[in-house]
Protein backbone atom coordinates (compact mmCIF):
# COMPACT_ATOMS: atom_id res chain seq x y z
CA UNK A 1 0.00 0.00 0.00
CA UNK A 2 3.00 2.43 0.65
CA UNK A 3 5.88 1.51 -0.61
CA UNK A 4 9.54 3.64 -0.43
CA UNK A 5 12.24 2.67 -2.43
CA UNK A 6 15.90 4.29 -1.34
CA UNK A 7 13.91 7.59 -0.31
CA UNK A 8 15.92 10.59 0.07
CA UNK A 9 14.56 13.54 0.70
CA UNK A 10 17.39 16.97 0.87
CA UNK A 11 15.69 20.24 2.05
CA UNK A 12 16.63 23.72 0.44
CA UNK A 13 20.31 24.49 2.60
CA UNK A 14 21.58 21.12 2.43
CA UNK A 15 19.79 19.18 5.70
CA UNK A 16 18.70 15.62 4.72
CA UNK A 17 16.20 14.73 6.63
CA UNK A 18 15.43 11.60 5.28
CA UNK A 19 18.75 9.32 3.50
CA UNK A 20 18.07 5.63 1.48
CA UNK A 21 14.75 4.88 3.34
CA UNK A 22 13.20 1.36 2.01
CA UNK A 23 9.60 0.28 3.49
CA UNK A 24 6.98 -1.24 2.53
CA UNK A 25 3.62 -1.14 4.60
CA UNK A 26 1.28 -3.72 3.33
CA UNK A 27 -3.01 -3.13 2.21
CA UNK A 28 -4.57 -3.96 5.75
CA UNK A 29 -1.37 -3.20 8.34
CA UNK A 30 -0.81 -1.19 11.08
CA UNK A 31 2.23 -0.03 11.59
CA UNK A 32 3.68 2.31 14.13
CA UNK A 33 6.27 5.08 13.03
CA UNK A 34 9.26 6.53 15.82
CA UNK A 35 11.99 8.13 16.40
CA UNK A 36 13.34 11.72 18.10
CA UNK A 37 11.81 14.73 17.04
CA UNK A 38 13.79 15.44 14.10
CA UNK A 39 14.53 12.24 13.43
CA UNK A 40 12.42 12.69 9.96
CA UNK A 41 9.35 11.30 10.78
CA UNK A 42 7.21 14.38 9.68
CA UNK A 43 9.11 14.63 6.39
CA UNK A 44 8.20 10.49 5.66
CA UNK A 45 4.72 11.53 6.30
CA UNK A 46 4.77 14.52 4.06
CA UNK A 47 6.08 12.26 1.41
CA UNK A 48 3.15 10.12 1.64
CA UNK A 49 0.72 12.51 1.20
CA UNK A 50 2.64 14.58 -1.28
CA UNK A 51 2.85 17.67 0.45
CA UNK A 52 6.82 17.14 0.00
CA UNK A 53 8.00 15.99 -3.00
CA UNK A 54 11.44 13.54 -2.60
CA UNK A 55 14.71 14.16 -3.72
CA UNK A 56 15.71 10.60 -4.85
CA UNK A 57 14.05 7.67 -4.99
CA UNK A 58 10.29 6.23 -5.35
CA UNK A 59 7.71 6.59 -3.25
CA UNK A 60 4.68 4.06 -4.16
CA UNK A 61 1.56 4.80 -2.31
CA UNK A 62 -2.46 3.58 -3.22
CA UNK A 63 -0.49 1.54 -6.39
CA UNK A 64 0.35 5.61 -7.58
CA UNK A 65 4.01 6.77 -8.02
CA UNK A 66 3.89 10.20 -6.34
CA UNK A 67 6.71 11.67 -8.65
CA UNK A 68 4.34 10.80 -11.83
CA UNK A 69 1.27 12.42 -10.64
CA UNK A 70 0.42 15.88 -11.79
CA UNK A 71 -0.38 19.11 -9.66
CA UNK A 72 -3.49 18.45 -10.54
CA UNK A 73 -4.47 15.26 -9.72
CA UNK A 74 -3.02 15.59 -6.17
CA UNK A 75 -6.13 16.45 -4.68
CA UNK A 76 -7.93 13.38 -6.20
CA UNK A 77 -5.38 11.43 -4.68
CA UNK A 78 -4.76 13.03 -1.10
CA UNK A 79 -9.06 11.91 -0.91
CA UNK A 80 -7.98 8.56 -0.84
CA UNK A 81 -6.20 9.09 2.71
CA UNK A 82 -7.36 9.60 5.99
CA UNK A 83 -4.99 12.69 7.97
CA UNK A 84 -5.00 13.25 11.51
CA UNK A 85 -2.88 15.41 12.98
CA UNK A 86 -1.36 16.70 16.28
CA UNK A 87 -2.78 19.99 17.12
CA UNK A 88 -6.47 18.16 14.80
CA UNK A 89 -6.38 20.82 12.63
CA UNK A 90 -10.19 21.49 12.82
CA UNK A 91 -11.66 25.07 11.65
CA UNK A 92 -12.85 26.92 14.69
CA UNK A 93 -15.33 28.89 13.40
CA UNK A 94 -17.06 26.03 12.08
CA UNK A 95 -19.24 23.31 14.00
CA UNK A 96 -18.71 19.54 14.61
CA UNK A 97 -20.88 18.29 12.43
CA UNK A 98 -19.35 21.31 9.45
CA UNK A 99 -15.59 19.88 10.35
CA UNK A 100 -16.62 16.47 9.43
CA UNK A 101 -18.48 16.85 6.76
CA UNK A 102 -15.82 19.06 4.89
CA UNK A 103 -13.88 16.34 3.09
CA UNK A 104 -17.71 14.75 1.47
CA UNK A 105 -18.34 18.50 0.64
CA UNK A 106 -14.72 18.69 -0.79
CA UNK A 107 -15.22 15.99 -2.67
CA UNK A 108 -18.86 17.04 -3.78
CA UNK A 109 -21.29 13.95 -1.86
CA UNK A 110 -24.97 14.63 -2.04
CA UNK A 111 -26.02 16.33 1.20
CA UNK A 112 -28.16 13.70 2.14
CA UNK A 113 -24.98 10.94 1.99
CA UNK A 114 -23.43 13.72 4.16
CA UNK A 115 -25.59 14.08 6.60
CA UNK A 116 -25.75 9.86 7.24
CA UNK A 117 -22.58 9.37 6.87
CA UNK A 118 -21.26 12.34 9.39
CA UNK A 119 -23.27 10.70 12.06
CA UNK A 120 -22.22 7.30 11.23
CA UNK A 121 -18.67 8.59 11.90
CA UNK A 122 -19.31 11.09 14.99
CA UNK A 123 -21.53 7.33 16.43
CA UNK A 124 -17.69 6.11 15.89
CA UNK A 125 -15.98 7.95 18.10
CA UNK A 126 -18.75 8.59 21.03
CA UNK A 127 -19.32 12.08 19.61
CA UNK A 128 -22.80 11.98 18.58
CA UNK A 129 -24.39 14.42 21.11
CA UNK A 130 -21.85 17.18 20.36
CA UNK A 131 -22.37 17.91 16.22
CA UNK A 132 -23.76 21.25 16.82
CA UNK A 133 -20.69 22.09 19.36
CA UNK A 134 -17.73 24.09 17.88
CA UNK A 135 -14.44 22.26 18.43
CA UNK A 136 -13.74 25.12 21.51
CA UNK A 137 -16.30 23.83 23.68
CA UNK A 138 -14.55 19.99 23.90
CA UNK A 139 -11.95 18.63 25.36
CA UNK A 140 -8.43 18.37 24.04
CA UNK A 141 -9.74 14.47 23.38
CA UNK A 142 -12.81 15.11 22.27
CA UNK A 143 -11.39 17.40 19.79
CA UNK A 144 -8.81 14.88 18.41
CA UNK A 145 -11.93 12.44 18.17
CA UNK A 146 -13.56 14.83 16.19
CA UNK A 147 -10.46 15.11 13.90
CA UNK A 148 -10.26 11.75 13.62
CA UNK A 149 -14.25 11.13 12.61
CA UNK A 150 -13.26 13.67 9.66
CA UNK A 151 -9.92 11.68 8.86
CA UNK A 152 -12.13 8.41 8.37
CA UNK A 153 -15.53 9.50 7.34
CA UNK A 154 -14.57 8.99 3.31
CA UNK A 155 -13.56 5.70 4.56
CA UNK A 156 -10.26 6.33 3.29
CA UNK A 157 -7.80 3.09 2.34
CA UNK A 158 -5.04 4.78 4.19
CA UNK A 159 -5.56 6.42 7.59
CA UNK A 160 -1.98 8.86 8.75
CA UNK A 161 -1.65 10.14 11.74
CA UNK A 162 1.10 12.88 13.16
CA UNK A 163 1.45 12.60 17.18
CA UNK A 164 -2.17 11.84 17.41
CA UNK A 165 -1.71 11.49 21.42
CA UNK A 166 0.90 13.86 21.50
CA UNK A 167 -1.23 16.32 23.90
CA UNK A 168 -3.20 13.34 25.37
CA UNK A 169 -2.98 12.33 28.73
CA UNK A 170 -2.08 8.52 28.92
CA UNK A 171 -6.05 7.30 29.52
CA UNK A 172 -6.98 9.23 26.30
CA UNK A 173 -4.24 8.47 24.34
CA UNK A 174 -5.06 4.38 24.55
CA UNK A 175 -8.90 5.39 24.02
CA UNK A 176 -7.76 7.05 20.71
CA UNK A 177 -5.30 4.18 19.66
CA UNK A 178 -7.95 1.75 20.40
CA UNK A 179 -9.84 3.28 17.78
CA UNK A 180 -7.32 3.59 15.16
CA UNK A 181 -7.14 -0.17 16.27
CA UNK A 182 -10.54 -0.84 15.17
CA UNK A 183 -10.70 1.17 12.41
CA UNK A 184 -7.39 -1.21 11.06
CA UNK A 185 -9.42 -4.40 12.03
CA UNK A 186 -12.38 -3.39 8.86
CA UNK A 187 -9.60 -3.34 6.42
CA UNK A 188 -7.62 0.47 6.53
CA UNK A 189 -4.10 0.55 6.59
CA UNK A 190 -2.93 2.86 9.51
CA UNK A 191 0.16 4.66 9.81
CA UNK A 192 0.73 6.72 13.23
CA UNK A 193 4.01 8.26 13.93
CA UNK A 194 4.26 8.80 17.46
CA UNK A 195 7.49 8.73 20.47
CA UNK A 196 5.07 7.73 23.20
CA UNK A 197 7.41 4.44 23.46
CA UNK A 198 5.46 3.50 25.93
CA UNK A 199 2.00 3.14 24.64
CA UNK A 200 3.53 1.54 21.20
CA UNK A 201 5.67 -1.30 23.56
CA UNK A 202 1.94 -2.36 25.04
CA UNK A 203 0.39 -2.79 21.84
CA UNK A 204 1.39 -5.62 19.26
CA UNK A 205 2.38 -4.03 16.59
CA UNK A 206 5.07 -3.16 13.73
CA UNK A 207 7.03 -0.32 14.58
CA UNK A 208 9.45 1.43 12.40
CA UNK A 209 12.11 3.19 13.79
CA UNK A 210 13.67 6.37 12.46
CA UNK A 211 17.36 8.11 13.43
CA UNK A 212 18.42 10.56 11.89
CA UNK A 213 16.97 10.30 8.41
CA UNK A 214 17.46 6.46 8.60
CA UNK A 215 15.14 3.59 9.00
CA UNK A 216 16.16 0.89 11.72
CA UNK A 217 14.33 -1.56 11.45
CA UNK A 218 14.34 -3.75 7.91
CA UNK A 219 11.03 -3.60 6.53
CA UNK A 220 9.46 -6.49 7.01
CA UNK A 221 10.66 -7.29 10.85
CA UNK A 222 8.65 -7.04 13.80
CA UNK A 223 5.45 -8.61 15.55
CA UNK A 224 2.45 -8.56 12.64
CA UNK A 225 -0.58 -8.45 14.10
CA UNK B 1 -9.19 5.75 -17.77
CA UNK B 2 -11.26 3.14 -19.92
CA UNK B 3 -10.26 2.50 -23.36
CA UNK B 4 -12.31 1.33 -26.59
CA UNK B 5 -11.36 -2.23 -27.47
CA UNK B 6 -10.55 -1.69 -31.17
CA UNK B 7 -13.20 -4.08 -32.19
CA UNK B 8 -16.30 -3.00 -30.21
CA UNK B 9 -18.36 -0.74 -32.08
CA UNK B 10 -18.25 2.99 -31.54
CA UNK B 11 -22.10 3.16 -30.67
CA UNK B 12 -24.03 1.44 -28.78
CA UNK B 13 -27.52 1.48 -27.15
CA UNK B 14 -26.68 -0.78 -24.47
CA UNK B 15 -23.75 0.78 -23.53
CA UNK B 16 -23.71 0.37 -19.54
CA UNK B 17 -20.33 2.10 -18.53
CA UNK B 18 -20.82 5.11 -20.75
CA UNK B 19 -24.24 5.48 -19.25
CA UNK B 20 -23.12 5.27 -15.43
CA UNK B 21 -20.07 7.54 -16.38
CA UNK B 22 -22.83 9.85 -17.59
CA UNK B 23 -25.21 9.63 -14.12
CA UNK B 24 -22.12 10.32 -12.66
CA UNK B 25 -20.90 13.39 -14.70
CA UNK B 26 -24.63 14.53 -13.86
CA UNK B 27 -24.14 14.32 -10.54
CA UNK B 28 -20.92 16.04 -10.25
CA UNK B 29 -22.44 18.84 -11.91
CA UNK B 30 -25.26 18.91 -10.04
CA UNK B 31 -22.48 19.08 -7.11
CA UNK B 32 -20.50 21.24 -8.57
CA UNK B 33 -23.54 24.11 -8.88
CA UNK B 34 -24.81 23.24 -5.50
CA UNK B 35 -20.95 23.76 -3.99
CA UNK B 36 -21.44 27.37 -6.38
CA UNK B 37 -24.47 28.53 -4.58
CA UNK B 38 -23.35 27.41 -0.97
CA UNK B 39 -20.04 29.14 -2.00
CA UNK B 40 -21.61 32.80 -3.07
CA UNK B 41 -24.19 32.49 -0.31
CA UNK B 42 -21.45 32.11 2.34
CA UNK B 43 -19.40 34.90 0.95
CA UNK B 44 -22.21 36.85 1.11
CA UNK B 45 -22.69 36.36 4.61
CA UNK B 46 -19.41 36.96 5.40
CA UNK B 47 -19.57 40.62 3.82
CA UNK B 48 -22.83 40.72 5.90
CA UNK B 49 -20.90 40.07 9.50
CA UNK B 50 -18.71 42.06 8.66
CA UNK B 51 -21.00 45.53 7.37
CA UNK B 52 -18.67 48.31 8.58
CA UNK B 53 -15.26 46.87 6.68
CA UNK B 54 -17.53 45.98 4.00
CA UNK B 55 -19.30 48.50 3.37
CA UNK B 56 -16.02 50.91 3.55
CA UNK B 57 -14.60 49.02 0.44
CA UNK B 58 -17.95 49.14 -1.48
CA UNK B 59 -17.76 52.87 -0.87
CA UNK B 60 -14.09 53.30 -2.05
CA UNK B 61 -14.83 51.51 -5.41
CA UNK B 62 -17.47 53.06 -5.63
CA UNK B 63 -15.58 56.68 -5.64
CA UNK B 64 -12.98 55.24 -8.01
CA UNK B 65 -16.20 54.44 -10.37
CA UNK B 66 -18.24 57.78 -9.42
CA UNK B 67 -15.27 59.83 -10.91
CA UNK B 68 -15.20 58.78 -14.65
CA UNK B 69 -18.71 57.90 -14.95
CA UNK B 70 -19.45 61.81 -13.83
CA UNK B 71 -16.65 62.96 -16.28
CA UNK B 72 -18.22 60.67 -18.63
CA UNK B 73 -22.00 61.72 -17.98
CA UNK B 74 -20.68 65.40 -18.50
CA UNK B 75 -18.98 64.64 -21.64
CA UNK B 76 -21.99 63.04 -23.32
CA UNK B 77 -24.00 66.09 -22.59
CA UNK B 78 -21.38 68.71 -23.79
CA UNK B 79 -21.73 66.98 -27.30
CA UNK B 80 -25.39 67.26 -27.48
CA UNK B 81 -25.25 70.30 -26.96
CA UNK B 82 -22.49 71.20 -29.04
CA UNK B 83 -24.77 69.84 -31.95
CA UNK B 84 -27.35 72.97 -31.19
CA UNK B 85 -23.93 75.20 -30.62
CA UNK B 86 -22.18 74.47 -33.74
CA UNK B 87 -25.19 76.44 -35.62
CA UNK B 88 -23.58 79.28 -34.55
CA UNK B 89 -20.61 78.46 -37.31
CA UNK B 90 -20.69 79.40 -40.66
CA UNK B 91 -19.12 80.09 -44.12
CA UNK B 92 -19.62 83.77 -45.71
CA UNK B 93 -19.25 83.56 -49.48
CA UNK B 94 -18.66 87.36 -50.96
CA UNK B 95 -19.58 87.23 -54.23
CA UNK B 96 -18.53 88.97 -56.79
CA UNK B 97 -19.79 92.69 -58.35
CA UNK B 98 -20.71 91.36 -62.03
CA UNK B 99 -22.87 88.23 -60.29
CA UNK B 100 -26.63 89.61 -60.74
CA UNK B 101 -29.03 88.99 -57.92
CA UNK B 102 -30.51 86.39 -59.86
CA UNK B 103 -27.47 84.31 -60.47
CA UNK B 104 -26.79 84.61 -56.46
CA UNK B 105 -30.36 83.21 -55.75
CA UNK B 106 -29.76 80.28 -58.08
CA UNK B 107 -26.64 79.65 -56.69
CA UNK B 108 -27.94 79.80 -53.04
CA UNK B 109 -30.64 77.51 -54.12
CA UNK B 110 -27.93 75.09 -55.57
CA UNK B 111 -25.92 74.99 -52.17
CA UNK B 112 -29.46 74.46 -50.31
CA UNK B 113 -30.05 70.95 -52.55
CA UNK B 114 -26.34 69.84 -50.87
CA UNK B 115 -26.08 67.27 -48.23
CA UNK B 116 -23.31 69.03 -46.65
CA UNK B 117 -25.41 72.21 -46.03
CA UNK B 118 -27.47 73.02 -43.10
CA UNK B 119 -29.10 75.91 -44.86
CA UNK B 120 -27.95 78.69 -47.36
CA UNK B 121 -29.15 82.53 -46.85
CA UNK B 122 -28.41 84.53 -49.72
CA UNK B 123 -27.82 88.59 -48.83
CA UNK B 124 -28.22 91.06 -51.60
CA UNK B 125 -26.24 93.80 -51.89
CA UNK B 126 -28.66 96.45 -50.74
CA UNK B 127 -29.82 94.42 -47.67
CA UNK B 128 -26.10 93.89 -46.53
CA UNK B 129 -25.99 98.32 -46.74
CA UNK B 130 -29.07 98.52 -45.05
CA UNK B 131 -28.24 96.45 -42.12
CA UNK B 132 -24.80 97.77 -42.39
CA UNK B 133 -26.23 101.46 -42.20
CA UNK B 134 -28.88 100.80 -39.31
CA UNK B 135 -25.78 98.79 -37.29
CA UNK B 136 -23.68 101.85 -37.24
CA UNK B 137 -26.52 104.34 -37.05
CA UNK B 138 -25.20 105.98 -40.27
CA UNK B 139 -28.37 106.37 -41.48
CA UNK B 140 -28.60 110.18 -41.17
CA UNK B 141 -25.10 110.64 -41.77
CA UNK B 142 -23.03 112.10 -45.15
CA UNK B 143 -22.05 108.36 -45.49
CA UNK B 144 -25.78 107.79 -46.32
CA UNK B 145 -25.72 109.05 -49.84
CA UNK B 146 -22.55 107.48 -50.90
CA UNK B 147 -22.88 104.29 -53.09
CA UNK B 148 -23.12 101.04 -51.50
CA UNK B 149 -19.31 99.80 -51.66
CA UNK B 150 -20.50 96.16 -50.10
CA UNK B 151 -20.93 93.02 -52.01
CA UNK B 152 -23.77 90.75 -51.59
CA UNK B 153 -23.13 87.26 -49.90
CA UNK B 154 -24.58 83.61 -49.17
CA UNK B 155 -24.07 82.73 -45.53
CA UNK B 156 -23.78 79.15 -45.26
CA UNK B 157 -24.36 76.66 -42.05
CA UNK B 158 -23.00 73.25 -42.91
CA UNK B 159 -25.11 70.11 -41.81
CA UNK B 160 -21.50 68.23 -40.76
CA UNK B 161 -19.66 69.73 -38.10
CA UNK B 162 -16.07 67.60 -37.49
CA UNK B 163 -13.47 68.86 -39.13
CA UNK B 164 -12.62 67.01 -41.77
CA UNK B 165 -16.64 67.31 -43.37
CA UNK B 166 -15.78 70.82 -43.11
CA UNK B 167 -12.44 70.97 -45.07
CA UNK B 168 -14.42 68.82 -47.86
CA UNK B 169 -16.97 71.65 -47.97
CA UNK B 170 -14.70 74.34 -47.89
CA UNK B 171 -12.46 72.79 -51.18
CA UNK B 172 -16.34 72.59 -52.77
CA UNK B 173 -16.58 76.34 -52.35
CA UNK B 174 -13.37 78.10 -53.12
CA UNK B 175 -13.71 76.05 -56.68
CA UNK B 176 -16.96 78.26 -57.18
CA UNK B 177 -16.54 80.65 -59.87
CA UNK B 178 -19.15 83.20 -58.40
CA UNK B 179 -17.32 83.62 -55.11
CA UNK B 180 -14.82 86.66 -54.12
CA UNK B 181 -13.82 85.54 -51.21
CA UNK B 182 -15.03 82.65 -48.11
CA UNK B 183 -14.72 84.33 -45.05
CA UNK B 184 -14.74 81.05 -42.18
CA UNK B 185 -16.64 81.80 -39.28
CA UNK B 186 -15.54 77.60 -37.90
CA UNK B 187 -12.28 78.19 -36.06
CA UNK B 188 -14.14 77.53 -33.16
CA UNK B 189 -15.54 74.70 -33.70
CA UNK B 190 -12.48 73.32 -34.50
CA UNK B 191 -11.04 74.44 -30.97
CA UNK B 192 -14.29 72.81 -29.65
CA UNK B 193 -13.62 69.58 -31.43
CA UNK B 194 -10.42 69.59 -30.62
CA UNK B 195 -11.25 70.25 -26.85
CA UNK B 196 -13.77 67.59 -26.95
CA UNK B 197 -11.19 65.15 -28.05
CA UNK B 198 -8.96 65.62 -25.10
CA UNK B 199 -12.12 65.95 -22.47
CA UNK B 200 -12.09 62.13 -24.16
CA UNK B 201 -8.56 61.31 -23.87
CA UNK B 202 -8.37 62.93 -20.10
CA UNK B 203 -11.73 60.70 -18.96
CA UNK B 204 -10.21 57.91 -20.32
CA UNK B 205 -7.02 57.78 -18.69
CA UNK B 206 -9.07 58.50 -15.54
CA UNK B 207 -11.04 55.62 -16.05
CA UNK B 208 -8.44 53.20 -16.28
CA UNK B 209 -6.53 54.88 -13.33
CA UNK B 210 -9.66 54.75 -11.19
CA UNK B 211 -9.91 51.09 -12.93
CA UNK B 212 -6.33 49.89 -11.33
CA UNK B 213 -7.42 51.53 -8.01
CA UNK B 214 -10.17 49.21 -7.72
CA UNK B 215 -8.43 46.15 -9.00
CA UNK B 216 -5.75 47.35 -5.85
CA UNK B 217 -8.04 47.76 -3.52
CA UNK B 218 -10.29 44.74 -3.91
CA UNK B 219 -6.55 42.40 -4.41
CA UNK B 220 -6.19 43.86 -1.21
CA UNK B 221 -9.27 43.03 0.59
CA UNK B 222 -9.20 39.30 -1.01
CA UNK B 223 -5.09 39.23 0.08
CA UNK B 224 -6.19 40.40 4.00
CA UNK B 225 -9.55 37.81 3.41
CA UNK B 226 -6.99 34.87 2.09
CA UNK B 227 -4.01 35.43 4.82
CA UNK B 228 -7.16 35.43 7.79
CA UNK B 229 -8.32 31.87 6.30
CA UNK B 230 -5.12 30.25 5.88
CA UNK B 231 -5.06 27.62 8.15
CA UNK B 232 -8.32 26.88 6.15
CA UNK B 233 -7.02 26.56 3.30
CA UNK B 234 -4.19 24.83 4.42
CA UNK B 235 -6.79 21.82 5.98
CA UNK B 236 -8.96 21.89 2.74
CA UNK B 237 -5.71 20.68 0.84
CA UNK B 238 -4.93 18.42 2.53
CA UNK B 239 -8.46 16.92 2.35
CA UNK B 240 -8.48 16.74 -1.05
CA UNK B 241 -9.60 20.24 -2.18
CA UNK B 242 -8.64 21.42 -5.73
CA UNK B 243 -7.29 24.53 -6.66
CA UNK B 244 -10.53 25.72 -7.92
CA UNK B 245 -12.47 25.15 -4.61
CA UNK B 246 -10.10 26.97 -2.95
CA UNK B 247 -10.21 29.47 -5.37
CA UNK B 248 -14.45 29.95 -5.17
CA UNK B 249 -15.12 31.58 -2.26
CA UNK B 250 -12.32 34.69 -2.57
CA UNK B 251 -13.69 34.78 -6.37
CA UNK B 252 -16.94 35.23 -5.10
CA UNK B 253 -16.19 37.77 -2.73
CA UNK B 254 -14.89 39.63 -5.53
CA UNK B 255 -18.06 39.47 -7.13
CA UNK B 256 -19.82 40.76 -4.34
CA UNK B 257 -17.67 43.51 -3.30
CA UNK B 258 -17.95 44.51 -7.28
CA UNK B 259 -21.50 44.67 -7.41
CA UNK B 260 -22.32 46.23 -4.36
CA UNK B 261 -19.07 48.55 -5.18
CA UNK B 262 -21.00 48.96 -8.43
CA UNK B 263 -24.85 49.55 -6.81
CA UNK B 264 -23.10 52.09 -4.67
CA UNK B 265 -21.52 54.27 -7.48
CA UNK B 266 -24.87 54.19 -9.40
CA UNK B 267 -26.03 55.75 -6.25
CA UNK B 268 -23.55 58.03 -5.70
CA UNK B 269 -23.70 59.59 -9.53
CA UNK B 270 -27.00 60.15 -9.23
CA UNK B 271 -27.07 61.54 -5.85
CA UNK B 272 -23.87 63.92 -7.19
CA UNK B 273 -25.95 64.51 -10.23
CA UNK B 274 -29.35 65.36 -8.14
CA UNK B 275 -27.08 67.65 -6.00
CA UNK B 276 -25.62 69.93 -9.11
CA UNK B 277 -28.74 69.80 -11.48
CA UNK B 278 -30.32 72.79 -9.97
CA UNK B 279 -27.27 75.03 -9.72
CA UNK B 280 -26.33 73.76 -13.43
CA UNK B 281 -29.41 74.68 -15.05
CA UNK B 282 -29.20 77.86 -13.01
CA UNK B 283 -25.68 78.53 -14.18
CA UNK B 284 -26.82 77.68 -17.66
CA UNK B 285 -29.62 79.67 -18.12
CA UNK B 286 -27.80 82.95 -17.85
CA UNK B 287 -26.01 81.90 -21.07
CA UNK B 288 -29.78 81.57 -22.40
CA UNK B 289 -28.97 77.63 -22.27
CA UNK B 290 -30.86 74.93 -20.95
CA UNK B 291 -29.64 72.10 -19.10
CA UNK B 292 -28.96 68.82 -20.64
CA UNK B 293 -30.66 66.07 -18.67
CA UNK B 294 -28.06 63.98 -17.98
CA UNK B 295 -29.55 60.51 -16.18
CA UNK B 296 -27.42 56.82 -16.54
CA UNK B 297 -29.27 54.70 -18.86
CA UNK B 298 -30.35 51.16 -18.00
CA UNK B 299 -27.70 50.00 -20.52
CA UNK B 300 -24.87 52.05 -18.86
CA UNK B 301 -26.20 51.78 -15.73
CA UNK B 302 -25.83 47.72 -16.19
CA UNK B 303 -22.73 48.79 -17.89
CA UNK B 304 -21.35 50.27 -14.99
CA UNK B 305 -22.11 47.47 -12.55
CA UNK B 306 -21.21 44.91 -14.68
CA UNK B 307 -17.59 46.70 -15.12
CA UNK B 308 -17.43 46.84 -11.31
CA UNK B 309 -17.75 43.32 -10.81
CA UNK B 310 -15.09 42.02 -14.06
CA UNK B 311 -12.40 44.54 -12.54
CA UNK B 312 -13.68 43.08 -8.50
CA UNK B 313 -12.69 39.87 -9.79
CA UNK B 314 -9.60 40.14 -11.33
CA UNK B 315 -8.80 41.78 -8.74
CA UNK B 316 -9.26 38.86 -6.66
CA UNK B 317 -8.15 36.38 -9.48
CA UNK B 318 -4.97 38.81 -8.84
CA UNK B 319 -4.54 38.34 -5.02
CA UNK B 320 -5.09 34.92 -5.37
CA UNK B 321 -2.53 34.33 -7.86
CA UNK B 322 0.10 36.17 -6.20
CA UNK B 323 -0.76 34.80 -2.10
CA UNK B 324 -2.46 31.18 -2.65
CA UNK B 325 1.26 29.70 -3.26
CA UNK B 326 1.28 30.59 0.30
CA UNK B 327 -0.94 28.57 1.74
CA UNK B 328 0.37 25.28 0.85
CA UNK B 329 -0.09 22.76 3.45
CA UNK B 330 3.17 22.12 5.64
Amino acid sequence: MIRFDQVSKRYEGGHEALSSVNLHIQKGEMVFLTGHSGAGKSTLLKLITRTETCSSGQVRVNNQLLHRISRRQVPFFRRHLGIVHQDHQLLMDHTVYDNVALPLVIAGEHPKDISRRVRAALDKVGLLKREKYRPIQLSGGEQQRVGIARAVVKKPVILLADEPTGNLDPALSKDIMNLFAEFNRVGTTVLIASHDLGLIARLNYRVLSLNQGKLMTTPFDGAQS
Amino acid sequence: MTQRKPNQPVISKHNKPSNRKREQSAVNHKAWLRHHRDTALDSLLRLVRQPVSSALTWLVIAISLTLPTLFYLALTSLQQQTVQWQEGGQITLYLRQTVSEADGERLTDELNARAEVLRAHYISAEEAWASFRETLNLSRSPFATENNPLPASIVVIPTQQNNQQLEVLRILIDGLPEVEEVQLDLAWIERLNRFIDLIYRIVAGLAALLGIAVLLVVGNTIRLAIESRKAEIQVVKLLGATEAFVRRPFIYLGLWYGLFGGLAAWMLVSLVIWWLSGPLAAFLSTYGLTAPIAWLSVFETLLLILAAILVAILGARIALWRHLKDAEPQ
